[in-house]
């Protein structure tokens, strides 16, 4: 207690000062709106700088928790992925839901007919006009080119097949994406022609042709073959041998791959023609 | 004692008035506020208790807020002048100390003496009262210019006063 006098009588003068000057300080802050606003402000901006300092670093420390978070949620986006791309993968599915912006429909049929030792060549399907196939359909077998329907009738349909002199299908070498003309040469069953391809590009056999999806009839990326050799065939083109993917001597499931937007397509090609 | 009262009272009331109804209308480009009120706290005896000397600034500032408009600027300022003025004092203490129960004039103490003396409080003053005025310190040194300005006048409307008084 002397103490504390003794503390108060030598630092009277420092309290007064101070007591009056916080008196001034106090009317100056409230009095004043300028004053007001400005040590209002500028509390707040503090205790806004606090704050954020506090949530960064809180927000540090709930790394581990927020991670965890991601990785449920990615592996959960990955199964949907895997469903999705499922379905446009998968082969034997026919979707006839117009609303959804599908090019291109699936159905599958059996090959009823089949030849390979003619000039040209067709096969049959057991489905028809009845199972909404329509000429100019493509067909694939698996997820590679078998041929072009060329008639229906109610139930059946008959396909031109790739082993066929009038055949022609649009395709490109799927490493560097120069496309050319493919058709097939009436010698070999297993192989087609591919020609068209500029000499200067460079590939290498077994690399992969496919479909350009310039035709409207097939999409783009069915698979057609690699190439087993090429050579340089007169001009400045390659005359490029493809050994097809499909065999057409087992030719059996397939799935006739139909473009929606095919007339849409041809129709507006057709003005600038 | 009452004499002396009466004296500083008068003084009091006289600076009011001069600051009030003179200075405060000085409006010289906004860089000159002559605050001359200021001497009634340079004048109070040498002797005085801090703890008073502290209560009269207290009330002198509250007073000029009164009449300016500004609750707590010149208060503050003022307090702060009552607080570093006995260091002040003891600072620039002439040779042979303070004459006891004299007031610090320049009558006694010489010219020189007396600048000093009212230059180092008025620019602290002024110091704090411009910047609580402005309270920021964007403009720095716009607000350093318009103290040095303000303090220039102050100090030479100060020594003109004790030239009139010493003159009485």
């Amino acid at each position: 207690m002397r103490n504390l006098l003794n503390f108060l009588a030598k630092y009277n003068n420092l309290i007064i000062f101070l007591v009056l000057e916080g008196i001034a300080l106090y009317l100056l802050s409230t009095g004043n709106n300028y004053h007001n606003s400005r040590v209002v402000k500028s509390f707040r901006g503090l205790a806004a700088g606090i704050e954020k300092r506090v949530s960064n670093s809180t927000s540090y420390f709930h790394l581990r928790e927020i991670s965890q978070i991601q990785a449920r949620e990615n592996a959960s986006l990955r199964t949907t992925i895997e469903r999705l791309s499922g379905i446009e993968n998968q082969v034997f599915f026919s979707v006839t839901d117009t609303i959804r912006h599908q090019q291109f429909t699936y159905s599958s049929a059996e090959v009823v007919n089949n030849t390979v030792n003619r000039q040209k060549n067709f096969f049959t399907i057991n489905k028809g006009k009845l199972q909404g196939i329509s000429v100019d359909m493509a067909v694939a077998s698996g997820d590679c080119v078998a041929g072009v329907i060329v008639g229906c009738s109610n139930n059946f349909s008959v396909a031109m097949s790739l082993l066929n002199l009038d055949f022609r299908l649009s395709a490109r070498l799927k490493s560097n994406g120069y496309f050319g003309s493919l058709s097939w040469d009436g010698s070999d069953p297993s192989h087609a022609i591919l020609s068209e391809i500029p000499q200067h590009v460079t590939f290498g056999i077994g690399d992969t042709i496919e479909t350009t999806g310039f035709s409207a009839l097939f999409p783009e990326g069915v698979i057609i073959g690699t190439v087993s050799d090429f050579e340089k065939k007169g001009g400045d083109f390659y005359s490029i041998k493809v050994a097809l993917a499909t065999d057409f001597k087992k030719l059996r499931f397939v799935n006739v791959i139909g473009n929606l937007r095919k007339e849409e397509q041809l129709e507006l090609e057709k003005q600038f023609q | 004692m009452i004499n002396r009262i009466l004296r500083f009272g008068l003084i009091f009331i006289l600076l009011f008035l001069l600051q009030v109804l003179l200075f405060n209308n000085i409006k010289f480009s906004g860089y000159v506020n002559p605050f001359v009120y200021i001497i009634f706290i340079l004048l109070l005896p040498v002797e005085i208790p801090s703890w008073l000397l502290l209560i009269l600034s207290f009330f002198t500032g509250l007073t000029m807020d009164l009449f300016s408009g500004t609750p707590g600027m010149h208060t503050s300022a003022t307090v702060l002048a009552g607080f570093v003025r006995p260091y002040i004092l003891r600072f620039i203490s002439p040779r042979d100390g303070y004459e006891p129960g004299g007031a610090p004039s320049m009558q006694v103490y010489g010219f020189k003496w007396f600048l000093i003396y009212v230059s180092i409080i008025v620019v602290i003053h002024h110091f704090a009262l411009f910047y609580l005025e402005v309270f920021r310190f964007t403009d720095f040194f716009r607000t350093l210019l318009r103290i040095i300005l303000s303090s220039l006048f102050s100090i030479s409307f100060i020594i003109l006063l004790e030239y009139v008084r010493k003159g009485k």
